[in-house]
């Protein structure tokens, strides 16, 4: 028992050690927020391609599947391991701009883009499908109103179904977020320094895994809350859903 | 103002509509009754183009607007038809002003505060001046409803259309509905009404149109077709629906 302690909870080591852990969460978080943020947008902007209406949309929303498709189906560790391995021989040879290629904006090295980049692409995905869901969980009547008062399709889409879509799928979205948010832990095989890498840093300095332990906790109290804040979300949905069937006041 | 001449429509194997011809002249409040199934709702969704009909040709105004699949038919239609459903269909995350104002502004691109004034004199002549702010979710199904009819008419439509639109009503709802489209009817609105309260077809329609199975069985004025009705199946349909 003293020996599982001393090997995970040995509290003289973290302290020594809290600065960089520590430092090493804040990029934790720097990941998620920029990623986080990406992929809310590119998740909606795909879930709108994929419901373009009408025959001459066909080839967008077949390319749009197949980019979900694929991006759900292959791990984001691939995706890393991909964009990392190549993009700066790509910049190299013009392929692609040098900026994509080789990212160093506000001071960050290359595989924290790379993070963000990939995360985008793979949790896009996720999130189109979780915006798809709520947009068509909204009753066709909405639709068919807003089209009936003249709207187009795309004035229907952003002024009654997707506001209504994003609040019905606030949950679901915050949970992902949570599941990117750990998953961030994977950029550290690109060789960046967030909060796992920081903790492993001391691991193999010490053979010690206190350090871990810490970002452990550090993540915790982020997502926990989180967790706790997605529940009652859903709760005040039940209520308010059981409200609307029960009929007005 | 309206016409239909042979319009036909099938979802997959089902023949809905059979050879629909109607003529609704500028100020006529034609009541369409019938029983479920027999492609009232169908009619009326045609008109304003929520369906395509498969055959036949509805002339708006004069102009045809079947056939034009291109956006400037629908825009042409939806800008001059309003249309109230049964499931009334506000949006839920907007007030009740905001209902009504949100198409002005961004289909007539009228500016937010002629959208507003618009808005606020069209509910209080719907008598909900009170509940602006409202979200619809508060306010009871009778006055939903007038919402919607509000919402409709805010785009200052030249033909309306009433989808069953006190079918979901608790009866003691129904009237204050019924109020509202009685005096739009009086002011002159060229009005198509999809229903089965036979006393508003009696008293405040200028035609009664029968439809049973995709086809205008009988069609007439209200004294006549209802009180005096000439064919078999109108008689039927009539005698199972005043029994109660």
């Amino acid at each position: 028992m003293d020996v599982i302690i001393e090997q995970y909870f040995d509290v003289s080591l973290m302290i020594d050690e809290f600065d960089p852990v520590l430092d090493g969460f804040v990029q934790t978080i720097l990941l998620s927020i920029f990623g986080g943020v990406l992929s809310l947008l590119w998740g909606l902007v795909l879930a709108v391609l994929r419901q373009l209406p009408g025959r001459a949309f066909a080839p967008v929303r077949a390319i749009t599947i197949a980019y979900i498709d694929a991006f759900r189906g292959i791990p984001l560790l691939l995706v890393l391991l991909l964009i990392s391995g190549s993009f700066g021989a790509l910049a190299l040879e013009g392929v692609i701009p040098r900026a994509i290629g080789i990212p160093t904006f506000l001071g960050k090295p290359d595989p924290f883009w790379y993070g963000v980049m990939g995360l985008t692409i793979t949790y896009g995905a996720y999130m189109a499908e979780v915006y798809r869901a709520g947009i068509e969980a909204i009753p066709n009547g909405q639709m068919e109103a807003a089209r009936s008062l003249g709207m187009s399709h795309g004035q229907a889409m952003r002024y009654v179904i997707v506001p209504q879509a994003v609040r019905t799928v606030i949950p679901p979205l915050l949970n992902d977020f949570i599941a990117l948010m750990k998953d961030t832990s994977l950029v550290s095989v690109l060789g960046f320094v967030e909060v796992v890498q920081a903790g492993r840093d001391v691991q193999s300095e010490f053979f010690n895994s206190s350090a871990l332990t810490l970002g452990a906790l550090f993540f915790l109290v982020f997502t926990i809350p989180l967790a706790r804040l997605v529940d009652r979300l859903i709760s005040g949905q039940q209520a308010r859903f059981q409200r609307a069937q029960a009929g007005p006041a | 103002m309206l016409e239909l001449h042979g319009v036909h429509k099938r979802f997959g194997e089902l023949h809905v509509l059979r050879g629909i011809d109607l003529a609704v002249a500028r100020g006529s409040v034609f009541c369409v009754i019938g029983p479920s199934g027999s492609g009232k709702s169908t009619l009326l969704r045609c008109i304003n183009l929520l369906e395509a009909p498969d055959e036949g040709r509805i002339l708006l105004e004069g102009t045809e607007i079947t056939g034009k699949g291109s956006r400037d038919g629908i825009d042409f239609v939806r800008r001059r038809v309003g249309i109230v459903f049964q499931q009334f269909n506000l949006f839920p995350q907007r007030t009740v002003l905001g209902n009504v104002s949100l198409a002005q502004e961004k289909v007539l691109d009228r500016p937010a505060d002629e959208a507003r004034a618009k808005a606020e004199s069209l509910l209080r002549r719907v008598g909900l001046g009170d509940k602006i702010d409202e979200y619809p979710e508060r306010l009871s199904g009778g006055q939903q409803q007038r919402v919607a009819i509000a919402r409709a008419l805010a785009m200052e439509p030249h033909v309306m259309l009433f989808d069953e639109v006190t079918s979901a009503l608790d009866p003691e709802l129904i009237k204050e509905v019924l109020d509202v489209m009685r005096e739009l009817a009086d002011e002159g609105m060229t009005m198509v009404v999809v229903t089965h309260e036979m006393g508003f077809a009696r008293e405040v329609g200028s035609q009664v149109v029968f439809m049973d199975e995709g086809v205008v069985v009988e069609q007439g004025p209200p004294q006549e077709v209802l009180e005096r009705p000439r064919n078999e199946r109108t008689q039927r349909f009539l005698g199972l629906v005043l029994e109660h």
